[in-house]
């Protein structure tokens, strides 16, 4: 019998959406400017980078495992890239490939050590953090970096914040597409639901894992490119807490953190809009900035205990009660 | 006369220490469906898991529709056009139904997948089977029956030969075993060998033509249903030996009401159980598996939920209501795996039997667990249950299994309990180690414990039980005296028929 | 009388039953301070001023706060969570006291203060954890966020100086050369050792961690046990906060250092805690400190890029990291 319409299932697969629907209506009332068309596409060219770094990890996510090294593979694979453009002449055109490169490199290596070898991902990705980091800031000096003029310029031409969203919008589009159209992504979210199950019927776990993974390391260089051509340099705090921003947009955004569940669209994009538009409108507000990490923590532990509670109930025996289970016969 | 749809010849299968399967001998005819029964451990999951291509059998031979067929893989066995329903059910809940049934096999055009065919497959696949649940329907908004429906008709998109049900009915309700008995019977008419794997009684004599029964691995019995009675399967199932007399005359030692509960419910699981257990005498709780024994302890001392019931213990003198969580104080549980739930492997004999009653064993202010003391009360324990052990201090992984069940039983037996609960506590163990269990429950009861021991092995329960309850189907049905005798103890776990 | 052997098919000895002295698991738990000791042999060789005394008791000292952490992180850990949190939770503890020093207050109460805030975070840690049923490593990621913030915000940025020189020297004060900071924590960590090892509700912790459902059925509290390794962490990193604020003589946010929590979890791992529960102690975990704490030591003597040390420490908890779930297969 299949179950019509329940407020607890609805509320359970969207409520991030009420959750930032409300959001928008409570910072649009309450603030002037706030829904100005200026303010919305600074917001929007704001969230933009974040939400393509985020897509690679929400990957990760989706099968049940996690990534904390996405922050330093960006910084490294950046000062990396950078570096070689500025100083080796190296032309622009192969110099961002090459970063993304680098970054697909970057994860598969946390790939092999956590599917292949398979250690720990948490421990794992977080020796990575700093062991990338610290690399990279050994190659830097602990330097600033210009990044080169072709595009320190690129970042200066006109309706350049379009371009960033639009950019951010067609790679979203893309990844949702392959999180839900692809045989791949299908293969995610079996993971995800149930390891061992989805090895039975046929899916190749090993080898999927392995892919979010390179995916990961991959998108928060597209995403991370995108937002270096709004700050103009490489600098030694780059990427620094990254992962964890990520981690939120996900969690808020309704995918669940144990695996197989959630959506690129709308979920990740609902939650890494939502922490944006927070911050955005509690600047609008005058709010001190302090107050930030308490209302992005408070946001994450609310959704996480969301998440927590979500796990608990669905994992309760389905029994419909409107029948009474066989018994010998009276 | 229908074709042989599947032979198995002498199949033989061993792991380390034990030997499955001693040489089954099985066949089944293309149309018909045919019960493999027996309890736990006889060696029904091993033989099937030989035909799924999960296991390779030692040796033996198997023929399908008079071919010999060689599975090495689940993929072989897919091959030969053998699929297989499990118990537990391969679902993705988060998944649809039609991403469920095409996880492997997605049709895909230009690299993405073609859902209109996938689903226009799923609904064809489930039409078959008088279903019509829309392909699109995440699969965790399905009851387990309608999930069993969508793993059958998953299992029937390679077009099978032969067909596997293993527990399938563990989680129906009755109008889904309904449609499942349906099902069957269509897949009967199209040419397919059914095999049904089962310990439900009633459904083997609904549902198919002919049966076997095993028994530690071997093949006790079978032939056409029609020639079969309960009485005679179930004798099959538990064993035809005579049971010896080694256990003592088992007058009835009604001592003061120990435990009483009533109207004890757990929706889909348990029915207003309601029974007494009498301080000094030994209760066999008797059935079948999946009966609900193991289930109505568990409800009892809180580890699962309920949702209606009352349980009362005697506390200084009166029968008092007590919440299942607080059920510990008084009761103390031997769960039926010790390996999962009962030990902590890698610790010590002494640390082990400690662990229930470290708070005891602090002397002074100091929150420092005595070590004298709880040496002395690991010998204690090991002495008087004989557990034998290179030493106090030897990891209880190592240990034998019959020791292993001692140590839990010394365990509990400091912190001296009213009442014993006791799962399987002779399941695993040798001839020598369950005649010591036995003396310790017999010795238990004798020293005013009130008792109640679950039991699948009929000589198992005959040899300690002081008065029987019967279970079947999360109720209670019966209550036979300690005089019972073998034929009436078959005959009530057989649901009296 | 017994045939035990035959039919229990679990009763084969599993791993060294039969008293073989070298085994796979022996070499595996020894390798990972082979590891270190040989890392500190070659450091000692080439580090000028390395077994001197002055250099030793530099390193006490610069480890004491980190061996508090590292005992307290050992409390979670073996009961199979994690606690990112710890140092965030000692700056907030340092600047929760140090404000109140400002204002006036007695600076043994704010060291009170400062223990009880830590104890307080970690509450809230374990209680998410314990009874929400939450995933530690996220919990205790959002906490050290808001940990972060509210000292930031407390502290306006700036760092709290200028504190009472009762409190500072306190801290500070040496017996014989030997700060008594030290001396403290290696007496705490003594105590807890006996306590993790020998009381009751050590036992119950170790059991917990090594099977939760098996300790539930026996009676043990398992949620109240997994509630007091957090809250306990949480005082470490309160009692921590007072030795490192009355060694800075300034408590600021940034007292949590970024770097701070590779330390603290390296310490504990080197120190033979295991990341999945069930094994560990807080001696090994403060030796694991000290270990972590001269390692950075020795690198910064010999003029090692501290990026380059942060290198080598990812890579090596990666490695030992991987040790220990060999052990575990």
């Amino acid at each position: 019998m299949i179950k019509k319409f329940n407020l607890q299932d609805f509320l359970m697969s969207y409520g991030f959406t009420i959750i930032f629907a409300l959001v928008l209506i409570f910072f649009a009332l309450g603030t002037e400017n706030f829904l100005t068309i200026n303010n919305i596409l600074t917001v929007l060219a704001n969230a933009a980078p974040w939400l393509v770094m985020a897509t690679g990890l929400a990957l990760v996510i989706m099968t049940g495992s996690i990534d904390i090294s996405i922050g330093s593979i960006l910084f490294l694979a950046l000062a990396l890239g950078n570096s070689l453009m500025l100083y080796r002449g190296l032309p622009v055109a192969i110099g961002i490939p090459l970063v993304f490169l680098i970054g697909a490199l970057l994860g598969s290596l946390n790939g092999l050590l956590i599917v292949v070898v398979g250690i720990n991902p948490l421990i794992t990705t977080m020796g990575m953090m700093f062991a990338l980091r610290g690399l990279a800031l050994w190659l830097t000096s602990g330097l600033v970096q210009n990044i080169p003029p072709a595009l320190q310029q690129f970042g200066r031409i006109g309706l350049f914040k379009e371009f960033i969203i639009l950019t951010a919008a067609v790679i979203l589009v893309l990844v949702h597409l392959l999180v839900t159209r692809t045989t791949f992504g299908r293969h995610v979210m079996a993971i995800g639901n149930n390891a061992e199950v989805a090895a039975r019927l046929g899916v190749r776990v090993k080898r999927v894992r392995f892919l979010t993974y390179v995916m990961s390391g991959l998108m928060v260089c597209v995403g991370g490119t995108l937002q270096i051509m709004q700050i103009s340099n490489v600098h030694p705090r780059l990427g620094q807490g990254y992962e964890f921003t990520a981690i939120a947009a996900a969690v808020v955004g309704g995918i669940s953190l144990f695996g197989g569940e959630g959506s690129i669209i709308p979920g990740l994009v609902m939650g890494g809009l939502t922490l944006v538009i927070v911050e955005n409108g509690l600047t609008h507000l005058g709010v001190s900035p302090y107050v930030y990490p308490f209302v992005r923590g408070g946001i994450i532990f609310l959704a996480m205990y969301a998440d927590a509670m979500k796990s608990r109930v669905m994992a309760r025996v389905h029994v419909t009660k409107d029948e009474e289970l066989t018994t010998a016969s009276a | 006369m229908s074709a042989v749809g599947l032979r198995m010849v002498n199949i033989q299968k061993s792991f380390p220490g034990i030997q499955a399967l001693k040489g089954v001998d099985l066949e089944a005819y293309a149309g018909e469906a045919l019960a493999v029964i027996g309890a736990n451990g006889a060696g029904k999951s091993t033989l099937m898991n030989v035909l799924g291509g999960v296991l390779r059998p030692d040796s033996g031979e198997i023929y399908i529709h008079d071919e010999p067929a060689e599975i090495h893989s689940p993929l072989d066995a897919a091959r030969y056009g053998i699929a297989f329903v499990h118990q537990e059910m391969a679902m993705l809940p988060t998944l649809t139904i039609a991403e469920n049934m095409f996880i492997s096999t997605f049709p895909t055009q230009a690299g993405l997948i073609d859902y209109r065919t996938t689903n226009e497959q799923s609904a064809q696949a489930l039409a078959r089977l008088g279903c019509d649940f829309p392909p699109g329907t995440r699969v965790s908004h399905l009851s387990p029956g309608d999930r069993q429906i969508v793993e059958i008709a998953r299992g029937l998109l390679i077009h099978p030969k032969i067909i596997i049900f293993d527990e399938p009915t563990s989680s129906l309700t009755r109008r889904e075993k309904a449609r499942l008995f349906d099902v069957i019977a269509g897949l009967k008419t199209e040419g397919v060998t059914v095999i049904y794997i089962t310990h439900f009684l009633d459904e083997v004599f609904s549902v198919c033509e002919r049966a076997y029964v095993l028994r530690n691995g071997e093949t006790v019995g079978g032939g056409m249903i029609k020639d079969l009675t309960y009485q005679g399967i179930v004798q099959m199932m538990i064993g035809a030996k005579e049971v010896t007399s080694y256990f003592g005359q088992k007058a009835d030692q009604a001592g003061e009401l120990a435990l009483k509960v009533e109207g004890l419910t757990r929706s889909g699981v348990l029915q207003d159980i309601g029974f007494e257990l009498h301080k000094g005498e030994v209760l066999g709780l008797w059935g079948l598996l999946g009966s609900g024994r193991t289930e109505l302890l568990r409800a009892i001392i809180g580890l699962d939920p309920i949702d209606n019931g009352k349980i009362m213990v005697r506390d200084h003198g009166n029968l008092k209501p007590i919440q299942p969580k607080d059920a510990m104080n008084w009761i103390g549980m031997l769960t039926e795996n010790r390996r999962d739930e009962g030990l902590l492997l890698p610790m010590s004999v002494k640390s082990n039997i400690s662990l229930a009653n470290l708070r005891g064993l602090v002397t002074n202010f100091w929150p420092l667990v005595n070590a004298g003391l709880e040496t002395t009360l690991a010998e204690k324990f090991v002495n008087r249950l004989a557990i034998k052990t290179s030493g106090l201090n030897q990891p209880v992984a190592t240990l034998s299994g019959g020791n292993q069940q001692k140590v839990v039983v010394g365990r509990w037996l400091e912190r001296n309990p009213t009442i014993f609960f006791m799962d399987e506590p002779m399941r695993g163990l040798d001839v020598g180690a369950k005649a010591e269990i036995r003396t310790i429950i017999t010795e238990l009861a004798q020293s005013g414990t009130a008792v109640l021991v679950v039991s699948s092995e009929i000589e198992e329960i005959m040899s300690v039980s002081n008065r029987y309850l019967v279970m079947h189907r999360g109720r209670i049905t019966g209550e036979l005296p300690g005089t019972a005798d073998k034929d009436e103890l078959v005959a009530a776990a057989a649901g009296n028929r | 009388m017994s045939t035990a052997q035959k039919s229990d098919t679990h009763s084969i000895a599993e791993g060294g039953r039969r008293g073989r002295v070298i085994t796979r698991d022996r070499i595996l738990a020894i390798l990972p301070i082979a590891i270190l000791l040989v890392v500190l042999v070659i450091l000692g060789i080439s580090t000028p001023n390395f077994m001197t005394t002055r250099n030793i008791v530099n390193v006490l000292e610069q480890s004491s706060a980190l061996a508090l952490l590292a005992v307290g992180m050992t409390a979670v850990l073996v009961g199979g969570g994690i606690d990112l949190s710890l140092p965030a939770n000692l700056a907030l503890a340092g600047v929760v006291g140090a404000l109140f020093m400002r204002g006036g207050g007695n600076p043994f109460v704010a060291a009170l203060i400062m223990i009880a805030s830590g104890t307080l975070v970690g509450a809230v840690n374990g209680y998410s954890v314990a009874y929400f049923r939450m995933i530690p490593f996220v919990v205790t990621l959002a906490v050290q966020f808001i940990a972060v913030g509210a000292a930031t915000w407390l502290t306006e940025s700036v760092s709290i100086a200028n504190l009472p020189m009762s409190f500072v020297n306190t801290v500070q004060f040496r017996l014989s050369r030997m700060p008594v900071h030290v001396l403290m924590v290696a007496f705490l960590t003594l105590v807890f050792y006996v306590l993790f090892r020998y009381s009751f509700f050590g036992r119950w912790l170790y059991a917990v961690g090594i099977n939760a459902r098996a300790a539930r059925i026996s009676g043990v509290p398992a949620q109240r046990v997994i509630f007091g390794t957090y809250a306990f962490a949480g005082m470490t990193a309160g009692l921590a906060a007072v030795i490192t604020v009355g060694r800075l003589m300034s408590a600021s946010a940034l007292m949590a250092g970024e770097n701070a929590v590779l330390d603290v979890i390296s310490s504990a791992v080197v120190g033979g805690v295991s990341i999945y529960g069930g094994v560990g102690n807080p001696l090994g975990a403060a030796l694991g400190a000290l270990l972590i704490t001269l390692i950075s030591n020795s690198m910064n003597m010999l003029r090692v890029s501290y990026y380059l040390t942060l290198v080598l420490k990812g890579v090596f908890i990666i490695v030992f990291i991987w040790l220990n779930s060999l052990r575990r297969k």
